[in-house]
C-alpha cells in the first residue's frame, strides 16, 4: 500500500521530484562550497532519499534513490564514473524503505535509521570508488573523510528530514482519503524532527 | 509487508542498470558512450545552477566569512574597514564592487601574461571526493575542453567538461590533477599533483605536491612554481603562477624529490575566475609572478630567483577595463 500507485501518484511524484531537485541544487551550490573543517560536506541528497524512503516505503525509496543518484551523477560539476551514486542511493533507498516497516513501533529509530543510512551510503560510495580504482578514493583519503562526512550528514539530517516531512505532509493533507499506516510514522518523524531540529 | 516480489524484481533491475552504467562509463573513459547523459545533465542543471547561484551567493559568502575568521583576523579587519568605506560610498553595490575589483586584478594578471581570457564565476562545487567546480560560462561563450582556468592570484585548474552555459573545472588540488610545471628562475621542471579536498584536509596549507624530475636539481623553500605549458598550449598555458614551495621532503631514495607547495589561489573561496581562451603568443616565463614579497633565504643559489624581468620587457600591458573578454597582445619583441 505504500507503493506509488496510490490515490494520486502524479502529485506525489511531483513533490518527490521537486524535493530531490531542491536537494541536489542545495548540495552543489551551497553545501559543497562550505569551507567546513576537514574539507568534507554533508550529503543532503542522501538524506532526502533516506527520508523519502522512510516515509514512502521501499519501492518509492529505491526508484527515487536511483533517479536521484543518476541526477547526482550527471549534474555539473560531477566528475566520477556515471552510475555510482545511482547504485548507492538505490540500495540505500531500498534498505531504508524496508526498515521503515520496523520503525513504527519505536520512536527513537527514525534518527538512528537516518544515521545508519548516511553511514552506509558514504561507505558504499567510497567502496565503489575503491573497487573501480579511483585515485581519489585511496584508503588514506577515505579513512579520514568518511567519519567526518557521516558526522556532518547526521548533523544536517534533522533539517532535511524536517523539510521532507513538511513537503510530503502538505501534499498528503489534500490527498488524505485513506487513513492508513502512513500517518503514524509520519507523525512520529515529525515529532522527532521537531525535537531534533530544536537542539 | 512491502518487500514483495515485485519490489525485489524492480530493485534487481535498477541495480543491474546502475552496474551496467558504471561498467560502460568506466571502460569508456573520456569517450564513454554515456557522455550524452552528462551533456543532458549540463543542459538541464546548468541553467538551474546559474539561477540558484545568484540566490544563494550571499549565504555562501556569509559562511565563507565565518569559516575564514580565525586565521584571517587581521586581514579581515583591514578588509572590513575598506568595506565600510566602500559601503558608505557605494551603498547597495557592494557585491558588484567586489566583483569589479577581482576582475580588475584578473585583467592585470592576464594582461601581464598576454592571455586572452573570458571571465566567469564559480556557481557550484563537486561532491564527495572530487575537487571540481562549475563556472557560469560554457560553449556558447567559446569555452572548450582542456582550457586553462586561472584567477587573479594564479592557476585554478582546467576545463574538463563543457555544457551550453556552464563548464566543469578540475581544480589543481584534485587528486587526479597533475600539471607540468617549472621552478622559478632555475628552469627545473617537475609535476604538480593535487592532494585533494581543496586544501582543507590534513595538509591544509600545502594541498599540492611538486615532484622534481631531476632529483639532484636545487630547490629551496620559498621558490615559486609556474606552469610549464602543455603541448599545443592545452590544457595548460605556460607561465601561470601556481604556488610557493613550503617544505621539501628529504628524499627517501626515490627517483624524484617531493616538495609541498602552498598555492597562490585559495581554493576554498574561489569566486571570479578566468578561462584562457587563447594562449599567449610567447611564453611569459616568470613575468606573471607577483613581485617577490621580501626575499627570504632563497636567492643566493639560483642566479635569477627574483621575478626575472624577461628579456622581452613585458611591461604590464594597458588594462582594457570593463570589456568582457579582454585581450592584450604580448609585446611582439622579436
Amino acid at each position: 500500500m505504500l507503493n506509488p500507485p496510490e490515490a494520486s501518484p502524479a502529485g506525489r511524484t511531483a513533490v518527490t521530484a521537486l524535493l530531490i531537485v531542491a536537494a541536489l541544487i542545495l548540495q552543489v551550490s551551497v553545501a559543497n562550497r562550505l569551507p567546513l573543517p576537514g574539507g568534507v560536506q554533508p550529503d543532503l541528497v542522501l538524506l532526502a532519499v533516506v527520508a523519502l524512503a522512510l516515509v514512502a516505503g521501499s519501492m518509492t525509496g529505491m526508484v527515487t534513490g536511483f533517479l536521484a543518484g543518476l541526477a547526482a551523477d550527471i549534474i555539473p560539476p560531477a566528475d566520477h564514473t556515471l552510475g555510482r551514486y545511482a547504485l548507492v542511493y538505490c540500495l540505500i533507498g531500498y534498505l531504508c524503505g524496508v526498515a521503515s516497516t520496523e520503525m513504527d513501533r519505536q520512536s527513537a529509530v527514525p534518527f538512528f535509521a537516518v544515521a545508519a543510512g548516511a553511514l552506509a551510503g558514504t561507505v558504499l560510495y567510497a567502496g565503489t570508488g575503491m573497487m573501480l580504482g579511483d585515485p581519489r578514493a585511496e584508503w588514506a583519503t577515505v579513512s579520514s573523510m568518511v567519519p567526518l562526512q557521516v558526522l556532518y550528514t547526521v548533523l544536517a539530517s534533522p533539517f532535511v528530514v524536517w523539510a521532507v516531512l513538511r513537503a510530503t505532509r502538505r501534499y498528503e493533507r489534500g490527498e488524505r482519503s485513506r487513513g492508513d499506516g502512513l500517518s503514524v510514522p509520519v507523525a512520529r518523524y515529525r515529532a522527532m524532527s521537531g525535537r531534533g531540529g530544536g537542539l | 509487508m512491502k518487500d514483495t516480489r515485485r519490489t525485489r524484481v524492480v530493485l534487481g533491475a535498477l541495480l543491474v542498470v546502475a552496474l551496467a552504467m558504471i561498467t560502460i562509463d568506466h571502460r569508456g573513459g573520456d569517450d564513454s558512450p554515456l557522455r550524452g547523459l552528462r551533456g543532458i545533465g549540463a543542459t538541464v542543471f546548468g541553467p538551474v545552477e546559474r539561477a540558484s547561484a545568484s540566490v544563494v551567493r550571499p549565504v555562501t559568502d556569509t559562511f565563507e566569512t565565518i569559516g575564514d575568521a580565525p586565521g584571517q583576523r587581521r586581514r579581515a579587519d583591514r578588509l572590513e574597514r575598506e568595506n565600510q568605506e566602500l559601503r558608505e560610498r557605494l551603498r547597495g553595490a557592494r557585491i558588484d564592487e567586489d566583483k569589479a575589483a577581482q576582475l580588475q586584478r584578473l585583467l592585470g594578471t592576464a594582461g601581464m601574461g598576454g592571455y586572452k581570457i573570458l571571465a566567469g564565476q564559480v556557481i557550484s562545487a563537486g561532491q564527495g571526493f572530487e575537487d571540481t567546480v562549475t563556472i557560469d560560462v560554457g560553449s556558447r561563450s567559446g569555452v572548450k575542453r582542456d582550457m586553462t582556468v586561472l584567477s587573479a592570484e594564479g592557476l585554478v585548474g582546467r576545463v574538463t567538461r563543457v555544457g551550453p552555459a556552464t563548464a566543469t573545472v578540475l581544480l589543481a588540488t584534485d587528486q587526479t590533477s597533475s600539471i607540468g610545471s617549472r621552478l622559478e628562475g632555475s628552469k627545473e621542471i617537475g609535476i604538480v599533483q593535487g592532494g585533494g579536498r581543496r586544501g582543507l584536509g590534513g595538509q591544509s596549507e600545502t594541498p599540492l605536491r611538486f615532484q622534481l624530475l631531476d632529483a639532484a636539481a636545487p630547490i629551496h623553500v620559498g621558490q615559486r612554481i609556474v606552469t610549464l605549458g602543455s603541448q599545443g598550449q592545452r590544457p595548460f598555458v605556460p607561465g601561470v603562477p601556481i604556488g610557493v614551495v613550503e617544505r621539501i621532503e628529504r628524499s627517501t631514495g626515490g627517483l624524484t624529490r617531493t616538495a609541498y607547495v602552498r598555492p597562490f589561489v585559495r581554493f576554498t573561496s574561489l569566486d571570479v575566475v578566468a578561462v584562457v581562451v587563447a594562449p599567449p603568443k610567447k611564453n611569459p616565463r616568470d613575468a606573471v609572478l607577483p613581485p617577490k614579497p621580501k626575499p627570504p633565504a632563497t636567492p643566493s643559489a639560483s642566479p635569477s630567483a627574483r621575478p626575472s624581468q624577461s628579456p622581452r620587457g613585458d611591461d604590464p600591458s594597458p588594462r582594457p577595463s570593463g570589456s568582457r573578454s579582454p585581450s592584450t597582445e604580448p609585446n611582439a619583441g622579436d
